[in-house]
C-alpha cells in the first residue's frame, strides 16, 4: 500500500484519498469551511492549506533521489496548497499548522481576512459556540484584526423560503448549501449572486426555497448566515443538551440529535449515519419537534376521570381479568420493547397476537428519505409476528370481543373502528396525545411516553434495527431511563447543561413508557414478566424471533444494525 | 550573451520599415471578399485541402515557430496544442477562442473583430485541424456587443463559403464556430471561468488540476486559446515557421498588437514585432502628451506592475526581458503614466477595478481587494498612515498564490510594486504613524492616531484592538 507522511507520521493510503479527509480520519486536525464530505470540492474557502511535496525523482533511473541522510529529497510545491483538492500519492510529505509555521501564518492570515466583513455579532447569533468559524477563529485565527473600516453591508433578514432564513452579511460564500441544492436534491434553487464581497446564496427572482430537505443547509452552513426560521432565536446551543437517538417521522430510521432544554425538544438536527440518512434529514421531520411537547396525553385516567397509576394499572387488569374474549392492537409507532411485551400480554389473557394498523401509502413518499410508510417501526412489528389489521375482517374481530386494548395508536382517526363498533366494549387506551380521537371512548386511559422519551428499539423500512435514547424526563421516574440519561441514581437537574431545569415538573409529562406499564398490569393478572431494563427485553425478542436476530441494544450502539433476516409473512 | 537583458538596444531589428501582417492596410478587409483577394483562407486551402500539414505536424510548425499566447501568459502555443489527449472518437473536444479582453489596457483584441476578423477566424479552423475539434466556442466580450454582430456576420459568410461546418473545402474535415457574448464580468476572461461561462453556469474560476486538455468544457478535453494567438497561425502556414520565429524577440517571436495608452499624443493599436525598445513605443504612439516627462510604465495590462521610467527605458517588449525588469509582458497593452500622475490615486483606482471585478469565490481575493481599496482610499484622501504601507505589502502577501485563479495576483502586483517603486509618493501622502509602537502594522493597533497612554511598562492604546 503507498503510504505518506503528515506531520512526520507515516501513514498508509489507498490511491484517490484526498488529504484533508485522509487527515480528518487519523485525527489531524486542519481547520476548513467549504469542504464537505458528502459535496464537491471548490476548494474555495482556501482555509485548508498545508505545505506539501512529493519525493524528488531522478529523471532517468525512476528512483527517488536521496539527500545526505539517505531520506527522499522532497520537490515543495511552490503554493501551499488546499488539502481538500490534494490528491494523495506515493511517498507525499505533508506538513500542517501543528508542524509549519508558515501553513500556521497562511491559516491564520485567511481567518483575518475571512472576518474582515464578517460581523462579529456571536452574542446573538444562533450558531454561536457549535459554529466552525468561531470555533477555528479562536483556535488558528490571528489575535486581533488590522481591518480599521466600515464592513461591506448585505441583507440581513431574507426569508429564503418557508423554513429557512439568511441573514447574509454573516455569510463567507463557502458555496455549500448552493452545491447541496445542486448535487443533493437537485432541485438548483440557491445559486449566488452579486460578485466579489456583495455576494451572497440567493434564489432565483420570484422563487422560494421550499427544497424539502432546506434546512439542511442550515447544518452545513459554517456560520449563522442560515438558520432554521423555527428555531432562530429560541436557545443558545450550550443551553440545551443533545441526544443521539432516532426519528420517529416515517419509516426510514432518520438519525437524529434532539436538542432538549427544560423538558422541551426544541430543535433536531440529523446525525451522520452513511448507512442511513448520511447526513441529511427532510424538514418534515424537524418540525415534528412540538409533537413532542403540545398536547401530551398527561396522567392515567379511568372512566373519563384522572386517577393514579396503581388504580388505572387496577382497571386495567380487572377488565382483562373479567373479559371474555380480548382483541389487541399492537403499533408500528411503539418500540419492538412495548410491542413484543404486548405479545406477551396478549398470550396471557388468551387473546389472538396483536394486530396493527398499517400505514403504508405507496408512492406519499420521494423515494429517499422520506417513505411511503409514516410509521417508524412497521418492520418491527412485523418481525415481531404482528399482522396487519384487515379492513373487511377487523368488525367481525372487534364485535366478537369484550375487551379491546389500543397501544400507542388511534384507531379511530386511521377509520379501523369508530363509536359504534366500540359500543358497549371496555377500551384500554396507551395514547400519547389528547388529541387521539379514540381518547373518548377508552375507559382506561394509560398514556405511553414518546420516542423521545424511552428506551426502545425501532426497525426501518430497510430492516436495520436502531435505539432510541430517551431526550426528555417523564414525571415517573424510572431508573432505566435515568441511568441512560446519564442521570444514575442522582438528582435529574445534574444532567444536561447548567441552564437546564430539568426539575421543572409542569414540563414534564406523567406517561410511561410501555415496557414499564404493561408489565405492570402483567403482575396484577398474576403473570409477572421480571424484566429489568429494555435492554433484556429486546435481548429476549431477539433471541426469540428469527427475523430479530441479532437486534441487541449492544449490537446497535449509535448506528444501528442491518438485520440480516427477511421479515416472516405472518 | 551579456549578462542582463536591460540593455536598452532594440530586438525588433528594423522596425521602421515593418510591414503590418495582422492588421494590414487593407480597406474592407473584414469582408470575405476581399480577405480572399488578399490571400486569404489560402492557409486553410493549403493545409486542409492539399494537404500542407497534417494535424500533428501543423502543431509542430506552431512549436517550430516559437508562437506564445497573446493572452498575458505567454505560454508556447503548440506545447499547449501537444498537451490534448489522443483523439478518443466518444469524447468530443472543444476549442474556446477568448475573446473576452476586459483588462484595463488591453484592447487589441477589438481591432481584430473589427478589421480582420477572418484572419481569426481561418487560424480557428486551423486550430481545431491541427487538435481534430469539431466544434469552437468564440468567446467576445459581452459589451463588444456590436463586434459580436459583426464577428457573427463574418462567420455566417465563412459558413456560406465552406470554410466553417460540414466538410471543410470538400474534405471530410469538420468544424463548428459557435459566437457566443460574454457573461459581462473581467472574470470571464480567466479561462476556466470562461468554460463555467460557456456551460451557462455562474463564472467561477475552477481549481486545476483537472487541467481544461483533461477536463475542461462539460468535462472533455479543452483548448483555451487567445483570439490574437490564433490569427497569428494562418501567418505561420502561409510564411512558415521560420519567418515567424525571425521576427522580433528570440525567445518571445512575432508580430504584436500594441495597446499604448496613458498620457501620450496618439494612443491606439499598432502592430510591431516583439522586442520593440518601450521609448520606441513611446515615439510611435506620438510622444508624450503635453512634452511632459513620463514617470511610469505599465507594459501589459493594468494587473502588470509598473515600472519606473528610468527602468523602462532600457526594457524592450519581450517576456523575459520584462521579467528582469520586474514586470511582465501581458497582453502588450502598455500605458504611459506622465509626470502629472499621482501613483497613490493610480493604484488605488487599480484596486478598485481588481475590488469591483473579484467574483467572490476565494475569501483572500472577495475580502482582501476590498480591504485594498479601502486602505488605499484612505491614503489617497491623505488620511492614512504609514504603517498602512506595511500593512498593504503585508495584505499582498496574504493574498498572492492563495486562491484559485491569479486575479488575486493580479490585484496584489500593482499595489505591491506601487508601492515598492514609488514609495515615496505614498509616503508623501500618509500622516506619520504618531503614536508610540503603531508603526509595526502587525500590532493591531486602533486607527484614532491619539498617542499611547504610557501606563509604568506597559503601552496602551486607546480602545484596544479595533
Amino acid at each position: 500500500m503507498p503510504t505518506l507522511t503528515i506531520d512526520g507520521k507515516t501513514y498508509e493510503f489507498e490511491p484517490g484519498d484526498k488529504v484533508l479527509q485522509f487527515c480528518l480520519d487519523h485525527g489531524v486536525e486542519v481547520p476548513h469551511f467549504c469542504y464537505h464530505p458528502a459535496l464537491s470540492v471548490p476548494a474555495n474557502c482556501r482555509q485548508c492549506l498545508v505545505k506539501a511535496g512529493t519525493p524528488m525523482m531522478d529523471r532517468e533511473t525512476r528512483e527517488p533521489v536521496l539527500d545526505d541522510d539517505g531520506n527522499p529529497k522532497i520537490n515543495y510545491f511552490p503554493k501551499l496548497m488546499p488539502s481538500c483538492a490534494l490528491d494523495a500519492t506515493e511517498g507525499m510529505v505533508v506538513h500542517t499548522q501543528q508542524d509549519s509555521e508558515e501553513v500556521a501564518e497562511a491559516q491564520a492570515d485567511n481567518l483575518e481576512i475571512m472576518l474582515v466583513n464578517h460581523p462579529l455579532d456571536c452574542p446573538i447569533c444562533d450558531q454561536a459556540g457549535q459554529c466552525p468559524l468561531q470555533i477555528q477563529a479562536y483556535k488558528y485565527g490571528p489575535e486581533g484584526s488590522r481591518f480599521e473600516f466600515e464592513k461591506v453591508h448585505k441583507p440581513k433578514r431574507i426569508q429564503l423560503g418557508p423554513n429557512v432564513v439568511l441573514d447574509a452579511e454573516r455569510c463567507i460564500n463557502c458555496t455549500r448549501c448552493t452545491r447541496f441544492t445542486a448535487e443533493v436534491t437537485e432541485t438548483h434553487q440557491l445559486t449566488i449572486i452579486n460578485r466579489g464581497d456583495k455576494n451572497h446564496p440567493m434564489t432565483a427572482p420570484g422563487e422560494t426555497f421550499d427544497d424539502a430537505y432546506s434546512m439542511c443547509t442550515t447544518d452545513i452552513c459554517p456560520v449563522g448566515a442560515l438558520t432554521e426560521d423555527y428555531f432562530r432565536f429560541k436557545a443558545r446551543v450550550w443551553e440545551m443538551s443533545k441526544t443521539p437517538s432516532v426519528s420517529d417521522f416515517g419509516g426510514k430510521g432518520i438519525n437524529v440529535d434532539l436538542w432538549v432544554r427544560n423538558n422541551e425538544v426544541l430543535r433536531i438536527t440529523p446525525r451522520e449515519n452513511l448507512e442511513v440518512n448520511e447526513y441529511w434529514m427532510p424538514d418534515a421531520a424537524r418540525l415534528v419537534y412540538s409533537t413532542y411537547n403540545e398536547n401530551r396525553a398527561s396522567g392515567p385516567m379511568v372512566a373519563g376521570r384522572p386517577t393514579d397509576w396503581d388504580a388505572a394499572f387496577d382497571a386495567a387488569a380487572d377488565a382483562l381479568r373479567q373479559s371474555g374474549a380480548v382483541l389487541v392492537f399492537g403499533s408500528a409507532f411503539g418500540t419492538v420493547e412495548d410491542n413484543y411485551l404486548l405479545g406477551k400480554l396478549a398470550a396471557a389473557v388468551g387473546a389472538e397476537t396483536p394486530r396493527y394498523i398499517a400505514r403504508h401509502d405507496e408512492g406519499s413518499g420521494d423515494g429517499w428519505l422520506i417513505s411511503d410508510d409514516p410509521a417508524p417501526n412497521t418492520q418491527g412489528v412485523e418481525r415481531l409476528g404482528f399482522s396487519a389489521v384487515d379492513a373487511a375482517m377487523i368488525g367481525a374481530q372487534v364485535e366478537a370481543a369484550d375487551t379491546v386494548v389500543v397501544f400507542q395508536d388511534d384507531p379511530v382517526a386511521a377509520g379501523v373502528l369508530d363509536a359504534a363498533a366500540l359500543e358497549g366494549k371496555t377500551v384500554i387506551l396507551f395514547p400519547t396525545h389528547t388529541t387521539n380521537e379514540t381518547l373518548p371512548l377508552a375507559d382506561v386511559v394509560l398514556p405511553v411516553a414518546m420516542s423521545v422519551e424511552t428506551i426502545g428499539t425501532f426497525v426501518n423500512e430497510d430492516g436495520r434495527a436502531q435505539m432510541l435514547r430517551p431526550a426528555k424526563m417523564i414525571r415517573t421516574a424510572n431508573r432505566s431511563l435515568m441511568m441512560s440519561m446519564g442521570v444514575g441514581q442522582g438528582r435529574p437537574d445534574r444532567v444536561g447543561t447548567p441552564f437546564d431545569r430539568w426539575h421543572d415538573e409542569s414540563k414534564k409529562v406523567d406517561c410511561q413508557p410501555g415496557w414499564a406499564s404493561i408489565p405492570a398490569i402483567a403482575e396484577r393478572l398474576g403473570r409477572p414478566m421480571h424484566y429489568k431494563t429494555p435492554r433484556a427485553v429486546m435481548a429476549e425478542a431477539a433471541e426469540g424471533h428469527a427475523a430479530l436476530a441479532g437486534a441487541t441494544h449492544e449490537a446497535m450502539g449509535l448506528l444501528g444494525v442491518a438485520l440480516e433476516t427477511e421479515a416472516e409473512p405472518a | 550573451m551579456a549578462d542582463t537583458l536591460l540593455t536598452g538596444e532594440s530586438k525588433a531589428g528594423d522596425w521602421r520599415s515593418y510591414e503590418r501582417v495582422i492588421l494590414p492596410p487593407v480597406k474592407d478587409l473584414h469582408q470575405i471578399d476581399v480577405y480572399e483577394q488578399n490571400g486569404g483562407y489560402s492557409a486553410l486551402k493549403a493545409v486542409v485541402r492539399d494537404g500542407k500539414f497534417d494535424p500533428k505536424g501543423l502543431t509542430d510548425e506552431v512549436k517550430a515557430s516559437g508562437l506564445r499566447g497573446r493572452g498575458g501568459a505567454g505560454f508556447s502555443t503548440g506545447l499547449k496544442w501537444s498537451f490534448m489527449p489522443p483523439v478518443d472518437p466518444e469524447k468530443p473536444r472543444y476549442l474556446a477562442c477568448n475573446g473576452d479582453e476586459s483588462e484595463p489596457g488591453t484592447f487589441k483584441d477589438r481591432q481584430i473583430f473589427e478589421y480582420n476578423p477572418h484572419l481569426m477566424i481561418e487560424g480557428i479552423a486551423l486550430a481545431c485541424y491541427a487538435m481534430t475539434i469539431k466544434t469552437c466556442y468564440l468567446y467576445i466580450r459581452g459589451e463588444y456587443w456590436e463586434y459580436v454582430d459583426h464577428v457573427q456576420k463574418a462567420v455566417n459568410d465563412a459558413y456560406a463559403k465552406g470554410y466553417l461546418g460540414k466538410n471543410i473545402l470538400g474534405t471530410d474535415f469538420s468544424t463548428d464556430l459557435v459566437v457566443q457574448a460574454g457573461a459581462g464580468a473581467y472574470i470571464c476572461g480567466e479561462e476556466t471561468s470562461l468554460l463555467n461561462s460557456v456551460e451557462g453556469k455562474r463564472a467561477y474560476p475552477r481549481i486545476k488540476p483537472p487541467f481544461p486538455a483533461q477536463k475542461g468544457l462539460w468535462s472533455m478535453p479543452t483548448t483555451i486559446n487567445n483570439v490574437e494567438t490564433l490569427a497569428d497561425v494562418p501567418l505561420i502556414v502561409n510564411r512558415g515557421a521560420s519567418w515567424f520565429a525571425g521576427i522580433g524577440s528570440e525567445k518571445h517571436p512575432g508580430p504584436v498588437l500594441y495597446g499604448i495608452s496613458g498620457h501620450v499624443n496618439r494612443p491606439g493599436v499598432y502592430e510591431y514585432p516583439t522586442g520593440m525598445k518601450i521609448t520606441d513605443l513611446l515615439e510611435v504612439a506620438g510622444g508624450a502628451r503635453g512634452g511632459k516627462k513620463i514617470k511610469a510604465v505599465i507594459p501589459g495590462g493594468s494587473s502588470t506592475p509598473p515600472l519606473r521610467w528610468e527602468t523602462a527605458v532600457d526594457c524592450t517588449m519581450d517576456a523575459e526581458t520584462l521579467r528582469e525588469a520586474g514586470s511582465s509582458m501581458g497582453t502588450a497593452g502598455l500605458a504611459f503614466l506622465d509626470e502629472t500622475v499621482d501613483m497613490v490615486s493610480w493604484t488605488r483606482r487599480i484596486a478598485h477595478f481588481y475590488h469591483h471585478e473579484s467574483c467572490g469565490q476565494c475569501t483572500p481575493c472577495r475580502d482582501g481587494t476590498g480591504w485594498m481599496e479601502k486602505l488605499l482610499a484612505r491614503i489617497d484622501s491623505g488620511e492614512g498612515y504609514t504603517r498602512d504601507l506595511d500593512l498593504l505589502l503585508d495584505l499582498c502577501d496574504q493574498m498572492e498564490g492563495r486562491t484559485v485563479c491569479a486575479l488575486a495576483d493580479a490585484a496584489a502586483w500593482p499595489v505591491r510594486w506601487g508601492i515598492k517603486r514609488f514609495r515615496d509618493e505614498f509616503e508623501a501622502k500618509c500622516k506619520a504613524t504618531s503614536f508610540q509602537g503603531a508603526d509595526l502594522a502587525t500590532a493591531g493597533d486602533g486607527a484614532s492616531g491619539t498617542p499611547a497612554l504610557v501606563d509604568g511598562d506597559k503601552t496602551l492604546t486607546p480602545g484596544g484592538t479595533p
